[in-house]
């Protein structure tokens, strides 16, 4: 029981981010480290500690990652983006047990190239706010490129990762209402939220008033190291998934 | 290594099994747009693509000819991907129709700005309709199907600057990725039903199971769960609104859509045919669905004032016309006219940039040898002895062919269903060989002729072509197919729905073609009035979204 307490909260399964919005100095940022590193906690965890849980923590999980969404729905925040995603398939986590930890793997690393591309708007536009910052595909194409394959992982869509692995966990699953309603939520939930973002910033003109700002060289190579552990978990996911 | 021992069997080396290469097509376009990637000068960029993608259509030419001549599919990759006739078939199609479309848009978009990524967009989506075309694998085909979604949905707001463009992509966006969940759902159903997500074994397994009565109504489920997700990616309605929306994207674009993107549906279902085999149902509901789609898009294609939103409502009729052949179980008759319109519609979006360039320098209609073959021979007085030639020579041959047809093939009007298909071949053949000859009122005989004629010359290319295509994709399972969609209707019923079709269109032709002086002004009357405004509104669509928008405030 202890032991489903514990991977509840560290897998995001109640929204503890509703406190630590509300302390001071608690920049989203941190919540948004904080919560990846739980999440990965949870994951290390899971190798050692059975994780099989009752469907009350299910249920519960489901009830706080619906309520995430309708949060996630209303911010332009990278990196709140970012946790509320988290908190958004917390469910996956705790509805698949061991082969939920991979997809979540899976899902924080694509959340590393959000919080990369978070960290680049506060650094050059002042803020991980992208609501003002319009038609990046157009001033800045590599950075919309990137920004592109995040999203598209993390709304589900193939050949990224997230997606194999989404596959290959419900198409092994034994379905029942509360596995269809998971399953449902999360598909409609990731995509809403990514699309959202990409029709918010990526598309549409460019702000005349921004001074848009290419990436450097040093800035690139974080990315590549995300899109090689994407490529790498993409192969590991083809495998999952045809086998 | 491991790549290399699921592709090649043991033993097998390059030169005895080089039509194996074949089954890298869907790989080859991913190779093209990580290429494209790199390169650097924007000439180079359609030489490469066209240049990589004129190797694809090499290779689908080689295996169609491979599986023509030996009777055997090329599988590969453990049984996960197939080149079978059905492949044979599209695959060359889709290849060629992306060589025109490259080329068209290597001058078109040269002066827009992203034309290195439509062209690198453009590789991942014919990617996903290859992959789509030559999965032998449920999971293979639900990949290539989200695939295909976000590649089309990056396409159509390829104007990204465009907000109406970006606003209109997000129907697609939305109806592709209920299409994706739906899909999935069916081959979770599937696998938990039939126990695999091999297509042969699956296929074999319908098969067999259809030669007894099946009562297992999740298999009615998954059946309309197909049926449903190929009427999102098909723009059937209800699902059609994004289709005639995409409008500001680019003409290549367009034209890819319409002649390639669209037909997803008529594939899937042609993959599914064995399954629809068990499910009569699911072929009536198909049927119906299609019907009214043919027709109410047909209607409002007629009535809107935008020329692009008129084609799109010109393509969701036919693929409504489509889903009703599969609905009575023609289903290579739906893969001969995906074909034939996709060729059509792909040619008239690309034209019309062409054309409204020459408008602009004449004064008249452009003069065109489409324009003097189809309009002005239509002008002149003197086309009577032609008309009668082709009216005999069409009529008399075949009157003999269907004679000798009926005393020795009876099962020509076995299939009673079938001839509502030719009823509506016949109206749109009709159409087209009256916009070769003028035909008025008081030319009854020749109008009479006309429409017989016209009937005559679809059926022939439909017997004939639909046919072989039949026996080639489908050899003798097609006659189950019709079996299993057959509507109950009796020859006498069939018979009569086919005169009532007649008549009418005759009616339609006649008052259609004869130009009367205008008399005292008729006031329209109230029903007319209020079916045209139906029409117009598009079914009254997006009142009803809005209704529920207003609700949620």
């Amino acid at each position: 029981m202890i032991a489903n307490l514990v991977f509840l909260v560290l897998a995001g399964g109640l929204p503890y981010y509703l406190l630590l919005e509300r302390r001071r100095g608690m920049h989203p940022k941190y919540i948004f480290a904080l919560s990846a590193l739980l999440l990965l906690g949870a994951v290390v965890l899971s190798l050692e500690l059975p994780n099989t849980h009752a469907p009350m923590m299910v249920l519960i999980a489901f009830v706080n990652a619906i309520f995430t969404l309708y949060r996630a729905a209303k911010t332009t925040n990278f990196y709140k983006l970012g946790y509320y995603l988290i908190f958004l398939n917390a469910p996956f986590f705790i509805l698949f047990e061991e082969q939920g930890a991979i997809y979540s793997v899976s899902m924080l690393v694509s959340l590393t190239g959000i919080f990369l591309i978070g960290r680049f708007y506060e650094k050059h536009y002042g803020s991980a706010n992208y609501h003002y910052i319009t038609g990046v595909t157009l001033a800045t194409p590599s950075i919309a490129t990137l920004l592109t394959l995040y999203l598209v992982a993390l709304a589900l869509y193939p050949p990224l990762p997230n997606a194999l692995f989404f596959l290959s966990h419900i198409l092994n699953a034994e379905p029942n209402l509360l596995w269809y309603a998971v399953v449902i939520t999360l598909f409609v939930g990731n995509f809403v939220l990514a699309m959202r973002v990409m029709t918010k910033t990526l598309f549409g003109q460019p702000n005349p008033n921004i001074h848009y700002v290419h990436l450097s060289s040093g800035e690139t190579m974080p990315h590549v190291a995300v899109l090689i552990a994407l490529l790498a978990l993409s192969i590991i996911g083809f495998q999952e998934v045809i086998l | 290594m491991y790549l290399r021992s699921r592709f090649f069997k043991a033993g097998c080396g390059v030169e005895r099994c080089m039509e194996k290469f074949v089954l890298l097509i869907p790989m080859i376009p991913i190779l093209i747009a990580l290429i494209l990637g790199f390169v650097k000068n924007k000439e180079f960029i359609p030489k490469v693509s066209i240049g990589l993608s004129g190797l694809i259509a090499l290779l689908a030419l080689y295996g169609t000819y491979f599986v023509m001549s030996r009777d055997t599919a090329i599988e590969g990759f453990g049984g996960l991907v197939i080149y079978n006739e059905l492949s044979a078939i599209l695959v060359p199609y889709v290849a060629i129709l992306g060589l025109v479309i490259r080329k068209y848009a290597a001058k078109y978009l040269w002066d827009e700005a992203g034309y290195q990524r439509f062209f690198i967009l453009l590789n991942f989506i014919f990617s996903a309709i290859y992959l789509l075309v030559m999965s032998n694998n449920l999971i293979v085909l639900a990949l290539a199907w989200q695939l295909m979604s976000i590649s089309l949905y990056m396409l159509v707001s390829f104007n990204v600057g465009s907000k109406t463009a970006v606003s209109n992509a997000r129907w697609t966006l939305i109806i592709h990725k209920g299409a994706d969940l739906v899909f999935l759902f069916a081959v979770i159903l599937t696998y938990k039903t039939f126990g695999s997500f091999d297509l042969g074994v699956l296929s074999a397994e319908w098969l067999e199971m259809s030669h007894s009565p099946v009562e297992n109504p999740m298999i009615f489920v998954i059946g309309l769960l197909y049926l449903i997700a190929a009427m999102m990616k098909s723009a059937i309605m209800p699902f059609h609104i994004w289709l005639p929306y995409t409008s500001e994207a680019p003409t290549p674009v367009s034209a890819l859509m319409h002649a390639g993107v669209v037909n997803v549906g008529g594939i899937l279902l042609n993959k599914m045919a064995y399954l629809l085999l068990l499910t009569p149902a699911v072929l009536n509901i198909a049927f119906v669905v299609g019907l009214v789609t043919a027709i109410f898009a047909s209607l409002v294609m007629l009535v809107v004032s935008d020329i692009k939103r008129s084609l799109g409502y010109s393509t969701v009729g036919q693929m409504g016309y489509m889903i009703m052949e599969v609905g009575l179980g023609a289903f290579s008759l739906a893969i001969y006219h995906l074909m034939v319109h996709g060729i059509f519609k792909a040619t008239l979006f690309l034209e019309s940039g062409g054309l409204v360039r020459l408008a602009r320098h004449e004064s008249n209609l452009p003069k065109r040898l489409s324009y003097e073959l189809f309009w002005e021979e239509k002008l002149k007085s003197s086309s009577s002895k032609l008309f009668n030639y082709i009216a005999f020579f069409t009529i008399l041959p075949v009157v003999a062919f269907i004679g000798i047809k009926l005393v020795l093939g009876e099962e020509f009007f076995h299939f009673n269903a079938s001839i509502v298909i030719l009823a509506f071949a016949w109206l749109t053949g009709t159409q087209l060989f009256l916009s070769f000859f003028k035909v008025s009122k008081s030319e009854s005989l020749k109008v009479i002729l006309a429409l017989v004629s016209s009937f005559i010359v679809i059926l022939f290319t439909y017997e004939f072509i639909g046919l072989s295509l039949e026996h080639f994709i489908y050899g003798k399972d097609a006659v189950l197919f019709y079996e299993a969609a057959t509507l109950n209707v009796t020859l006498a019923m069939s018979l009569a729905v086919i005169a009532v079709i007649m008549i009418v269109g005759w009616l339609f032709m006649y008052k259609q073609h004869f130009v009367d002086i205008p008399g005292e002004r008729v006031p329209i009357s109230h029903s007319k009035w209020l079916f045209y405004k139906l029409l117009v509104k598009e079914g009254y669509y997006f009142e009803i979204l809005r209704l529920f928008r207003k609700e949620k405030r």
